[in-house]
């Protein structure tokens, strides 16, 4: 642990690091070289954030789902390995709300550019709401619950909130209402214009390594703050066994 | 397009291009931000 920590401090500023240059090629790439949109104008330009965070906000959600099975599965089991699932659970639940809520506000911020109205209770729209709400619901449920049996209640609404994700990416397939077609695998016609595709992977790739990074500081936070507890209380069950003289 | 006209606000076009790629540059990093100072709050375990 001595000789891990200044390790594991130095890798999380190099990939800090790294996360921050590839997101300024992003920047550069979707608003200096990509050349406009000929139907959408300069606004299209919002394309380059809105799909890469769009599709990267269905991952973290798995991943809550995942570290919220490994909790249930450990809480009896092992409370240490439940206690590390926990955390991490709390952590992608957190960079899932963070990544819904960009995904939200720039098609949103699109939308009223290029349809001229905020918001249409489409199919593809409506899912996304409602995966934002599941997992905001899901911390406010840890954050306001006074029993000891929040993390367990958090999981098992992770496990239900898991099977909005599957509805969201297949809404645009299914039900073809406002929202564009998949930019990808939306048949014949589905893909983009080559001079796009740099603009579009150096930001998916940006916002994947940053995400990364945002979800192992949460996580490592968690677990500092976790073991600072528990320090506390031993301390606390330490002092209460001293016998006074 | 060049750093003059993502800041020209004139447009609701380039003002909602500009508000889209401010708010997600600051979300982000006021989390990452928010982060960092509960990470200098919270005592590690060897203090």
């Amino acid at each position: 642990m001595e000789q891990r920590t200044p390790t594991l401090r130095s890798v999380a500023w190099l990939w800090f690091g790294i996360s921050v240059a590839v997101l300024v090629v992003g920047f550069r790439q979707a608003i200096f070289l990509t050349p406009t949109d000929a139907a959408q104008g300069n606004v299209g330009r919002i394309f380059y954030y809105h799909v890469p965070i769009a599709m990267l906000s269905l991952l973290f959600p798995y991943l809550n789902f995942a570290a919220s099975l490994a909790y249930l599965y450990f809480r009896k089991r092992d409370p240490l390995k439940a206690l590390t699932a926990d955390a991490f659970a709390l952590a992608s639940a957190e960079v899932a709300v963070v990544y819904t809520s960009i995904c939200l506000l720039t098609g949103m911020l699109w939308g009223r550019a290029a349809w001229g109205i905020w918001w249409a209770w489409d199919a593809r729209l409506t899912s996304v709401l409602l995966l934002w709400l599941l997992y905001m619901s899901y911390l406010m449920l840890r954050s306001f619950s006074a029993t000891g049996q929040s993390q367990t209640l958090a999981a098992v609404l992770s496990v239900f909130a898991a099977v909005d994700v599957p509805i969201v990416y297949m809404s645009i397939r299914w039900w073809r209402t406002q929202h564009p077609a998949p930019v990808f695998g939306g048949g014949p016609n589905s893909g983009m214009d080559k001079s796009m595709l740099p603009a579009f992977f150096w930001n998916l790739a940006g916002w994947a390594v940053w995400g990364i990074f945002i979800l192992l500081f949460r996580f490592a936070l968690e677990r500092r703050r976790q073991l600072a507890e528990q320090e506390a209380a031993l301390q606390a069950i330490e002092a209460s066994l001293e016998i006074p003289r | 397009m060049t750093w003059q006209s993502l800041f020209d606000v004139s447009t609701m076009e380039h003002r909602h291009l500009l508000f889209a790629y401010a708010a997600v540059l600051l979300i982000q990093g006021g989390y990452v931000g928010w982060i960092a100072w509960n990470w200098s709050r919270v005592k590690g375990p060897r203090h």
